[in-house]
Parts: structure tokens; sequence; C-alpha cells
């Protein structure tokens, strides 16, 4: 046996190339730079430019030129200092009604034996499949001023305009978000506690009040500020369906697009930074804490819930769905009726679009989305793997700048692109690649914590044996973490191939003559009175994102590598 | 072929807890050690700054004569094998085999040659081509031991590498590692909280606590001559006596025992603790005569506990009130046929303590 060994020692001792390892030192600081760079420059360095404007008379940065006068102008102007209280009261509403109706919904779906379980699942989450304006259309097609049930059904004059229209239509927007965190929570906390508490005399209302909320608690708190966060930067449902009752989004977008008032943009942004800021590090805090409170156990015992609750449950939750249905369904069949809602015959005349850009703005979209959901999934992939398995020098700062993104409104990065980068020696600037970039950066932070969450399962001394085994950096990554990281990538990968389908805030003010993208397109066609259009612009980002989650679980399915153990 | 590796006080600080101590221990050509402690002593931090995935704080580790202090584990020319196997999951056994080859830049002709040689010599030829997942952990660590030895390091780490396997499986593949160390001729480190993993594996065993080389020697110096009351408790099975020195004799309560290997230990009127090894205490009766024993080493008591181990029977006993062990052959037992509450009487042969001025804070 040992003779194997000296008599085929045909290569006298197996080295690592000495280049590559002179090479190998310089990849991690060298990709760490690259990473800072990035969001340094196309987050810090547009959110920069924000400030100055709105702080810096013509935005010029000198300290002679420091003024409050923007925001003077502001607070002494009834007309956008109500922007401000608009959005405010939209979004509390929104965040209470969302967090009660999904806290319910979660419930139903942890804690009871209701049947249809995967149908609720699946449909709460459809919101996320279309841009956060579908909801208004359908409001619009339902309650507008020709709506089906408003003008039709019961001959009404009143319609959903305003604050009511925007409230509803966000809080349909929302519920997939708030649900995500309140499921996960609830499927935490373990349920023995309820039942530990009933044995011991509890009624049900004391248990729910005493127990099952409580235990909850850092998970509510937490959907709740995602709610708020989400409702008061949302751009695509108010400025459809809210009239003239302006919110610092639309007004955003009004001072800058109509009035071209730049610094008042700047001004509004930072206003708006404010509260989406605090709401978003109360849920990071509140997070990092709730991490401490999930426990191993999955999929518990639910007792059988009594009939009552069971039928209570089941209609409750049958209502939600049926609203998020409802929206998907009037937006879907006001694409393909001749005229809604007075003439029905089915028709494709719709799907002509009366704009310039029509199908070409969908295809751009349906690229761009590509190249978001392969760049942004592999660059937060090498960010993450820097950050965690790595440490380099500066670790703290670079996790920190990571997650920025998640706490600026997609509108106000987009502001901050024009203000920064509006200039000849910027090339990219009014092609499709800025926008590629917007997308990955408003992004960034979804795809770093769930690619960081997923390293950590990757045991780490699997790295260390490919390092022991005379490894680099570079191969380590292509031939170990990467292929191991395959399912969160296409995680990520079809998360910002849906976020850049689906934005419009983010976007809208990158989108110029000669690049049109399918979101905005709903916008513009919607304005120009091209209502159903927009529908059928609306339905076909949806099919399209359908058929890439499609595709995707066969991806899955058909990489998944075989299981099973052998014998001992 | 295999070359020196030298520790000369390597300590490794985190923050401000001490791990590794001012270690220092020369290890031979083709030698194999075995670093032995309880958790925490160290002895993993130790081994990860042997491979190079940390950094010293002091001391210099020395390799075939030259400081290896910063050369990344990529140029150590180690081999390492960890508890958790670390397999490639996305790789087939081949695959596995051949990584530290491929990362060579060998001809895939040579890459295949060796990884059948591996194959062989770990018993899993037919197996190259299922994937981890679809093998036991003794087959994991069999392609983790493979593919360490497969890029030939002239030194092979070993990180607790069976302590997450059965009991049986273990002691075999404990024999199949021990063979490959001898027929390579490697120089093999090896990491256990294991004392009989150790014994049995190791030329030369280094007992480890709190971040310092408490002993070190062969298993046999160590079983037979611990340094220390710790080494005495750590490997093995130990009984403590506490007492005080008055003269030659050794007072513990109410019986003044003669012993042996004490002559240095303490002086008068000092605390001494005697440990014994419960299979050195000898029964009086069938085998051995009252005449042949020292008389005040004789102790009367009673069986309060009788335990069945297979080769030996543990009976457990009171002396002055503490518990005690005292392992005899399972065939003496059979031909005394004690029963629990019979009278033993018992002899602590003088040659058979040890004696120690300090007692180790036991944890329990």
């Amino acid at each position: 046996m040992g003779s194997h060994y000296q008599e085929t020692a045909v290569v006298g001792n197996y080295q690592v190339s000495s280049a590559r390892m002179e090479m190998d030192k310089f990849i991690v600081p060298a990709v760490t730079i690259c990473i800072s760079a990035l969001l340094f420059f196309f987050m810090l360095f547009p959110i920069f430019s924000i400030l100055k404007l709105a702080f810096f008379e013509n935005g010029e940065l000198a300290l002679s030129n420091l003024t409050l006068e923007n925001f003077y102008r502001y607070f002494t102007n009834a007309y956008t200092l109500n922007a401000l209280w608009h959005s405010l009261y939209v979004s509390f509403a929104t965040t209470l009604i969302v967090t009660v109706v999904t806290f319910f919904f979660a419930y139903a779906l942890t804690r009871t034996t209701i049947p249809g379980k995967g149908f609720f699942r699946n449909i709460i989450m459809m919101p996320l499949v279309a841009p956060s304006i579908v909801q208004a259309l359908a409001l619009i097609y339902l309650f507008g001023r020709n709506g089906l049930i408003t003008a039709h059904l019961f001959g009404t004059s009143w319609n959903i305009y305003g604050p009511t229209g925007i409230i509803i239509s966000e809080v349909l927007y929302c519920l997939p978000h708030s649900f995500v965190i309140l499921y996960t929570t609830l499927s935490a906390v373990d349920i023995r506690l309820d039942e530990a508490a009933e044995s011991l005399g509890a009624s049900p209302l004391k248990v729910f009040t005493k127990i099952t909320i409580p235990s909850a608690k850092y998970g509510i708190v937490s959907a709740a500020a995602l709610t708020f966060n989400l409702t008061i930067t949302d751009f695509g449902n108010p400025v459809v369906i809210g009239g003239d009752y302006n919110v610092l989004a639309t007004e955003i977008y009004a001072q800058v697009t109509n009035l071209y008032r730049f610094e008042l943009g700047a001004t509004i942004s930072i206003i708006l930074l404010v509260p989406s800021l605090m709401a978003f590090m109360l849920n990071y805090y509140i997070s990092r804490k709730s991490f401490a409170m999930i426990s191993g156990a999955a999929n518990p015992f639910i007792p059988p819930s009594r009939p009552l609750k069971k039928t209570l449950y089941t209609g409750y939750c049958s209502g939600v769905a049926l609203s998020i249905i409802l929206v998907f369904a009037t937006v879907i069949i006001g694409s393909f009726v001749n005229i809604w809602p007075y003439d029905w015959t089915l028709t494709f005349r719709h799907y002509d679009f009366p704009s310039i850009a029509g199908y070409s703005a969908l295809w751009t979209s349906v690229w761009i989305s590509l190249v978001v959901g392969i760049a942004g999934s592999f660059v937060t992939l090498v960010a993450a793997y820097i950050i965690e398995t790595k440490k380099p020098f500066g670790k703290q700062i670079l996790y920190l700048f990571s997650v920025m993104p998640a706490a600026i409104p997609g509108l106000v990065m987009g502001l901050g692109y024009i203000l920064a980068f509006n200039k000849p020696y910027y090339i990219f600037y009014g092609t499709p690649w800025i926008i590629v970039i917007n997308i990955i950066i408003c992004n960034f932070t979804l795809g770093i914590l769930s690619s960081i969450s997923n390293l950590r399962n990757i045991d780490p001394s699997v790295e260390e044996a490919a390092i022991s085994l005379g490894s680099d950096t570079i191969r380590t990554f292509f031939r170990i973490i990467f292929p191991l990281s395959r399912v969160a990538f296409l995680q990520n990968f079809i998360y910002f191939f849906m976020r850049a389908m689906t934005t419009i805030s983010a976007v809208i003010f990158l989108v110029s003559a000669t690049v049109h993208l399918a979101a905005i397109e709903i916008i513009m066609l919607d304005n120009d009175g091209w209502t159903a259009s927009a529908n059928a612009m609306c339905t076909s980002i949806i099919v399209i994102v359908l058929a890439m989650l499609g595709v995707l679980q066969v991806i899955v399915k058909l990489t998944a590598r075989r299981p099973g153990t052998a014998p001992v | 072929m295999s070359k020196s590796l030298r520790l000369d006080k390597v300590a490794k600080h985190f923050g401000s807890l001490v791990a590794v101590d001012e270690v220092s221990l020369d290890i031979e050509p083709g030698e194999f050690i075995c670093f032995l402690g309880p958790s925490g002593c160290g002895k993993t931090t130790l081994l990860r700054l042997i491979t190079g995935f940390e950094n010293l704080t002091s001391g210099d580790i020395i390799y075939d004569g030259k400081v290896i202090n910063h050369l990344p584990p990529q140029k150590r020319d180690f081999g390492i094998v960890f508890q958790s196997y670390a397999l490639f999951p996305n790789m087939t056994v081949k695959q596995n085999i051949a990584f530290g080859l491929r990362m060579r830049n060998i001809p895939q002709r040579l890459i295949d040659e060796r990884v059948d040689e591996m194959l062989q010599m770990i018993g899993l030829a037919g197996w190259q081509d299922h994937y981890p997942a679809q093998l036991s952990g003794g087959q994991q660590q069999r392609v983790a031991l493979g593919r360490a030895i497969a890029i030939k390091p002239n030194v092979l780490l070993l990180d607790e590498p069976l302590s997450a396997l059965d009991a049986k499986i273990r002691v075999r593949l404990r024999t199949v590692i021990k063979r490959l160390q001898q027929d390579l001729g490697v120089t093999l480190i090896y990491v256990t909280h294991d004392q009989e993993e150790a014994l049995a594996l190791a030329d030369r065993v280094v007992i480890m606590r709190d971040g310092r080389f408490r002993q070190i020697g062969t298993p046999f110096e160590i079983y037979k001559k611990p340094q220390t009351s710790f080494v005495a408790e750590f490997v093995g099975t130990s009984n403590f006596i506490s007492g005080l020195r008055t003269g030659n004799h050794i007072q513990c309560g109410s019986r003044k025992f003669t012993v042996a290997g004490a002559d240095g230990v303490g002086v008068d009127g000092d605390s001494i603790h005697l440990a014994i090894r419960p299979e050195s205490i000898e029964l009086v009766g069938s085998k051995l005569d009252i005449e042949d024993c020292t008389p005040e080493n004789i102790v009367e008591t009673r069986a309060e506990v009788i335990n069945f181990l297979g080769a030996v029977v543990r009976i457990t006993f009171l002396m002055e009130e503490e518990e005690m062990f005292i392992d005899i052959p399972e065939k003496d037992f059979e031909k005394m046929a004690l029963a629990r509450g019979d009278k033993l009487m018992l002899h602590f042969p003088p040659e058979a303590f040890y004696a120690y001025t300090e007692m180790f804070s036991k944890l329990i």
C-alpha cells in the first residue's frame, strides 16, 4: 500500500502556482474597493447631490450659500405643505389596515386548520408580480367616475379618487410584504405557548391578547414599519388615483417634471427621506432583535380549530383573496374588452399600443430586467461573500452602505441620479445602463441580505478545505461558493427581475425620449387617456413575470441534485 | 521525505482571551502527534495556527528550517481533514479528491491516476461518481482523508476527524488512519478530546489545558506517569484521596498510607493529593495473599455499586465517605461471585499511587 505513494511520485512535488498566490492577495481588497466605489458613486453621490441642491443656494457648495430658504418656501406654501400631511395620513391609515388585515390572514394560515392554505398563500403574494399601479387602475375601473360598481351598478356619482382610493390601493399593494413578515413570525413562535395557556384555563380571547400578540410583537412592528415605508414612498398608485390629492411622492414628480423646480423637488425628497428613513431604521433594529425569538420548531402540529372559528377564518381569507383576484381580473379583463364597462366584446385592439414606444418599451423592460437580474444577483452575492467570509478592512461600513438603499425611496434616488449624472461627460446618462445600475442599487439591500443568510448556511470549513487544497479566492468562489449558492442566486435573480419589470418610482426620472420602460408606459398611457391600453401593458408585464417565475421553477427542479443516502 | 515542524513559543490571543499560551514543541518527521485536551483548551486554535487559518500573536512556526508564520494556507504543503468532513457537496467523490490536484494544474492523466490510487487506498474504489450526500459519515471521512492525501502533503492535520461518527466506525477508521500514516511516512498532527483515541494512535501525546501544554510523552508515559493531577484525572480514570504529609506517610483521615513515589513531593504538614488507577487497586483474597501486602495500605469496605463494563467489572466503594472505584478483570469477578453489599478487602500498592501537591479544580 505504502509503496504506491513512493512509486507514483510522477510529478516531483505538487506545488501551487506562486504567481496565482501573489495575485490572490490583491483580490479581496480590489473587490472591496470596487463595491465600495459602486455604492459610493451610485448611491451616496446622488444623495449628496440632492442634499447640495436643497441646502445650498443654486446648489453651489459654499458656506455662504448654506440656506434653509427652500424648506421655508416649502413649509409656508399651504399646497406643498399639504402633501406632507396627506402622505402621513395615507401612510398611517394604510399601515394600520394592512397590519391588522395581514395579521389575521397570517394567523389563519399558521394557527388554524382552514382548507386551501396553499391557495391563499399564493394569492396574497400576487401583488408582487405587478407594478404598484395595477391596484389603482382596477379601482378606477370598478369605483371610478365611470366605474362598473359605482356608476353602473349603483348609479351613484361618488367615486374613489383621492385619499380613499390611495389608501385602498396601497393596502392591496402592501399585503404581500407585510404578510411575509407576519407569517414568518407566527410560524416561528411556538404554538405550544398558546396551548399551555389554554390548558391553564385562559379564555381564547385572553390567550390571543396576552400570548399570541405579545409573542409576535417584533414581527408586527417590523411589518408595520415596512408597510409605512412602502406606502409613503409609492408613486404609481397615488399618481393614478390621487386626483388633486397630492402626496410627497407625486409632489416631487410634479415639481421636477411640470415646473422644473429641481431645488424644491430635492427639498421634498429630503422631507420624504426623513419618515422613510425612520421607518427603515425601526424595522432594521426590530428585525435584528426578532431573530432571537425564532425557535427551530418547524411544522408544528396545529390542533383542529372549532367549526365556527374555521368558518369565520375561511370566509375572512376568501374575502381578502377575492379582493386581490378582483384587482387582477379587472385589469386583465379590462384589457381585452372593447369599451369598459359598456361594450364587453372581446378584442385585442388595446394591445396595439397607441404610444410611440409600445412593444419596444416592453422588450426594453425585458432585457433590462434580465441584465438587472443576472448582474444584480451576481454583484450582491460577491459583495455578500466578501463581507461575510472575507471580512475585509472596513467591513462594517461596507455592510452599512449595502443595507442603506432600502432606506432611500426610489423616487429620491431617481432624482439624485438626474442631479448627479446629467452632465455630458457621464456618457451612460440617458442610456438603459443607468437604469440597470439604478435598479440594482435600489434593490441592493434585499439581495445582499438574502445572499448573506445563504452564505451563513455553508459550513465555513468547506471553504477552508478548498483553501487548504490550494484554491485561491476566485476559484473558491466560482467552484465552491457559487454552486452552493445556486438556489439563493436564482431567488435573487427572480427578485431583481420582478423589481426591474415592475418598478415605477425608481426609474420614472430616468426614462428618456430614447429609452422607454413598460411600467412607465402604463402611466403615460393612462395619462393620455388610453386606460385600456394601460391595462394591456400592465397585463403584459404580469404575464412576463409569471412566465419567468415558471421558467425558474423548472430550472430549480432540473438542476436539483439527486438526494439520497447510501447504506453505512 | 517528511520535514520537521517546530513550534517556538507560539501564542494566540483573542482580545483578552489567551487561547494558546507560548507553547513550544519539536515534531519529528514522520511522527504521529496528538493534541489532547478538554473542549476550550486551545487545541483546535493551535491546529488552525499551524494550518495558517489564524495568525499568530507571537512566536514562530518553523517548518523545514524556515519560519512560515506569514505563509498562506495554500503554500504550507499541509493536508487538512476537518471534523465536519467539509466535502464539497456539489462535487462527486472523484471531483472532491481531484480538487487539490486541479488547483495545482496537474495534467488530467496524472490526476486520474492519482484519484484511482486514492480510491484504492481509502477503500472506496467504485464510489467515484457518488455525491457526498449519498455516502455514510464514515465513507465521507474516508473521502476527506483521500482528498487531503492526494496532494502529497508532508504534514497531515486532522481536527477531531472521528468525533461525528458512531463508536464502531470510529474504531475502524482509527486503524485506517494509523495505517495510512505509517505507510506514507507522513507527519501527522491529530486533535482530539478523546483520550482513548489519542493513546491508541499517537507516537507522542500532548496534553493541553487552558492554552498550555501540561505534559508531553508517549501514551505509555502519559498513562503511567501523569505529571499533574489534571493529567491523572483527564487520561484514564483515577481515584483521588487528599491527605497531609506526616513523615514518610500520607495521613488521610484516620488512615496513614505508605506511598512509594511521594519522596520530594511536599514537606511535612503539606497537603498532598494522591491518585490511584482503579485497576491498580488489588483485591486481597484468592490471588493476593495478605502477607504480601503493605499492612497500613489495606482498606476494608463494602461493594456499593457493581457495573459490568465488559472486559472489566467496576466496583464502587466508599473510603472516608468518598466514592471510589476498583476495576477487576471479568474472569476474576466471576470466580469470586461478588454481590452488592459484600465485604471487600482492598490493597493500595504503595508504588501505584501518584502524589501531587496541587489539585486541579474540577468543573463538576
